[in-house]
Order: C-alpha cells, then sequence, then structure tokens
C-alpha cells in the first residue's frame, strides 16, 4: 500500500512537473509577442513606477555629469554647423543632411525610466507611450548612436529593445566601401556587437565607422553606431567583424524615439505584396 | 505558523531578489540569485507538487517585479522544487523527514549541510537559468564563466538566508 502511494506521488510530481516547466517555457518563448498583453502592459507599469523613482534619485547625482556631457555636445554641435556652412556638401555630409533633413521621420525626445543591462535579454522603459504618438516598431536613438526598437506602447510609458538583446538585428552599412549588414549584439559586453553576413571578397578596415543602412523603415540612414575592429571569415562563405558601440548602455538618460511617418504605408505595401504571392 | 511565518519571509526575500537584479547589474558574466534558498527553505515536509507550484510563483513574481522575460526563473525554479526533497534526503538524511519530523537548521544540523543542500539547488538553478537567458546566442564558455561567477557569489549569500527561512524557533531542540 504505501509502495503505491509512492509511485502514485512520484506521477503526480512528474505530471504537475512537466505541466509547469511547458507553461513557463510557453511564456518564455511568447515573451516579445506577448509584451503588448494586458499582463506584461501590467509589468511594464509596476517596473516604471517602482523603478523610476530609484532611476530618478540615481540620475540627480549624475546630474553634474550630464550637465558636463550636454555641455561638450553642445560645443561638438556648434562646430559642426560652422563646419557645415563652410565646407562644400561632400559625399559624407549629403549622406548625414539626408538624415537630418528627413522629413520621413519624426523625433520625440523621451526619458530612461528603466533599462535593464545585467541579462541576456536587456529592455529599456521611457517614459513616452501612446497619449505622446509613440508607436511599436520605433527607433531609439541618442546623440552616441541607436540604443534600440519600441516593441510595446503603454498609455504613458514604452517597453523597448535595446541592442543589447538577441532579438535585435539593425541593418548597417560599414566604412568607406558601403557594404551592408545586419548588425547584432555578440552577448559579451555592453559596448562591442557583430556585424554578419558580409560577403568574403570584401576587406573590411579596422576603424571605418558603421552607420544604419536606412534599409528598415526603423531608423533612418545615417546614424552612426560604432567603428569596425576584428573581422574574420566564417565557415568560408561570409565575413564576420568585431564592431565596437559608441553608445554606452551605462550612462544613458534621455534618448529620442524616431518614428517613421511612412511606416503604415510600408507595411500595408509589404502584407499586399506577402498576400499576392501566397 | 510555519507556513504563515515562511509565505511572509518569501514575499521580503522576493523583493529583495528583485531589487538586486534592477539596481545592481555588475556584468554580463554575474546573476546574482538566492531564489534556491527560498525554495529550500520551505517546511520540510511540503508536498512537491506544492513545493513546485510555490516555486512557480516566485519564479514568475521574481520576473514581473524585475521586467525580465516571464517565466525564465519559473523555469529554472520549479526543477529546483522538484529535487528539494531528494537532496535534503541525500544531504541530510532519511531521518529528517520520517523519524524526527524536524525543520532544517544549520545550528542543529551544521553550517556545512546546509551549505552543501544550498550549493545543489543554487547550482541547479543557475545551470537551467543561464542555460535558458543564453539560449543559441551565446558561447558555451560564457556560459560556463557566468556559472561559475555566479554560482561562487551567489551560494554564500544564499546560505543565510535558506537558514533564516528554515530556523523554526519553536522546535529548535528535540
Amino acid at each position: 500500500m504505501p509502495r503505491k502511494r509512492g509511485s502514485t506521488n512520484a506521477i503526480t510530481s512528474a505530471a504537475a512537473f512537466i505541466l509547469l516547466e511547458v507553461a513557463a517555457l510557453a511564456m518564455l518563448g511568447s515573451s516579445s509577442t506577448m509584451k503588448d498583453i494586458w499582463f506584461n502592459r501590467a509589468s511594464m507599469r509596476v517596473n516604471a513606477f517602482l523603478w523610476g523613482a530609484a532611476e530618478n534619485m540615481r540620475n540627480h547625482f549624475r546630474l553634474e555629469t550630464q550637465n558636463d556631457s550636454l555641455a561638450a555636445l553642445n560645443a561638438a554641435l556648434e562646430a559642426r554647423l560652422r563646419q557645415y556652412e563652410l565646407r562644400e556638401a561632400g559625399m559624407e555630409e549629403k549622406s548625414h543632411e539626408v538624415f537630418l533633413n528627413d522629413q520621413r521621420f519624426r523625433y520625440i525626445p523621451a526619458t530612461v525610466v528603466r533599462m535593464g543591462r545585467g541579462t541576456a535579454h536587456n529592455y529599456v522603459i521611457v517614459n513616452k507611450g501612446q497619449e505622446d504618438g509613440i508607436r511599436p516598431q520605433s527607433g531609439i536613438i541618442t546623440s552616441d548612436g541607436v540604443v534600440g526598437i519600441i516593441s510595446a506602447v503603454g498609455r504613458r510609458y514604452s517597453y523597448g529593445l535595446t541592442l543589447m538583446n538577441p532579438n535585435v538585428t539593425i541593418s548597417t552599412r560599414i566604412g568607406q566601401a558601403g557594404v551592408d549588414a545586419p548588425l547584432r549584439w555578440d552577448g559579451r559586453d555592453s559596448n562591442t556587437a557583430v556585424a554578419g553576413d558580409i560577403p568574403p571578397h570584401y576587406d573590411i578596415a579596422p576603424g571605418d565607422t558603421v552607420r544604419t543602412s536606412g534599409f528598415s523603415s526603423i531608423f533612418p540612414a545615417g546614424i552612426p553606431i560604432g567603428t569596425t575592429q576584428d573581422s574574420r571569415l566564417v565557415n568560408g562563405s561570409s565575413r564576420q567583424v568585431d564592431v565596437r558601440l559608441f553608445q554606452d548602455f551605462r550612462s544613458i538618460h534621455y534618448v529620442t524615439i524616431v518614428e517613421n511617418l511612412d511606416s503604415d504605408e510600408i507595411l500595408a505595401l509589404e502584407k499586399n505584396a506577402t498576400s499576392g504571392e501566397s | 505558523m510555519k507556513g504563515g511565518t515562511y509565505i511572509l519571509k518569501c514575499a521580503l526575500f522576493i523583493i529583495a531578489q528583485a531589487v538586486i537584479w534592477n539596481c545592481c547589474n555588475f556584468t554580463q558574466y554575474l546573476t546574482v540569485t538566492f531564489l534556491p534558498a527560498i525554495i529550500l527553505g520551505m517546511p520540510v515536509r511540503q508536498r512537491p507538487v506544492l513545493s513546485m507550484a510555490i516555486a512557480f510563483a516566485a519564479g514568475l513574481a521574481a520576473d514581473f517585479l524585475c521586467g525580465a522575460p516571464l517565466g525564465l526563473s519559473s523555469a529554472a525554479l520549479v526543477p529546483a522544487a522538484l529535487v528539494r526533497r531528494g537532496t535534503i534526503r541525500l544531504v541530510f538524511g532519511n531521518e529528517i523527514l520520517v523519524a524526527r519530523r524536524e525543520e532544517l537548521s544549520a545550528n542543529r544540523q551544521g553550517w556545512m549541510k546546509m551549505a552543501m543542500a544550498t550549493a545543489m539547488l543554487t547550482m541547479l538553478f543557475l545551470a537551467v537559468y543561464i542555460a535558458i537567458d543564453s539560449a543559441g546566442t551565446r558561447p558555451l564558455w560564457m556560459d560556463a564563466v557566468k556559472f561559475a561567477a555566479s554560482a561562487a557569489v551567489s551560494i554564500p549569500l544564499s546560505l543565510p538566508i535558506a537558514d533564516t527561512l528554515c530556523t523554526d524557533a519553536d522546535s529548535r531542540w528535540k
């Protein structure tokens, strides 16, 4: 009799274990799409409320550093403005002007409320939401480069995946050669990423600047992301290059949300094309 | 009484875990956790099914509070709850569960045994957690370094927490 009870207990435990593990893994597997459902929105609100206050307090002590960096940024912008006034528009400036004057994009300043940095799936919560006109699939940038992509939008807050997340890939263009390559985080440091799928015959020189290509509807072309470092052949068929990011993810406080005003039209076109093919 | 005290302490430690995960981003190579100590600190004769349900809920609460992908901690904590009784039987002996019917305590059973049980559950949790968290994105050596560093920090931290949760003052000496 005790043996029978023991085996029943073992079967019950095994069944409960399998059930709970499957439930946990199913939640985990659909976590990126689940970010838009009420449970995750509640989690986002709770996080913004709980940790926003702590982040604000921490930022208060960083004000001096922030002021210094803003002053430096101001000086750099002034210098750049003067440079533009004096120089003839070369190829590089032209591409940058496209980014600055690109009327297809709207820029909304926002403050980081919460930022995860310690795991493999890092995220950012900003203090702008639907009420401010933010929509999913908008880009998050700073003056130092790309931060991430908005994935869920609440009434007053938005949740985004940072570049330090394996689910985020950014279309980039490398250096003078203008090689296009998808860039994603290497999972190691907060300041390095990897650009891959480069044809093997391209020789990537260390120190080349990596910018957004503008091929996706999320980011405008020409936003600087980082500089190239070592490159290597992968399986003999493509080249991979390490990229040192300009963006320091440890000290982000202010960001800019970039929204493509034509994204609805682009998505509708893509949808029509896909449904037409099938 | 033990159950009520345990739930209260458990809730406090889950909040503390969320604070650590939110406010202390040391490095990519370190995950500081004492969630397995919460599982070890459950009443000794708790049924495994209930232990796993509590582990699932505790993991979900921790993920919810710190904005991690939901289900990550639960997926790692449920196996720790499954092997909890086996670990106690292995480390402390069978009589603690059957004959003496007393709760775990580092003072009574010894810090070495407590450390061993805590280490076993923490390492199981970390192995599953790190494997799922970095699935398909990081090389094995990075996971191994993270596992070693996290275990080295988390086990000493978990030990007093497990003892706090386990100690039953009413039945200190039998």
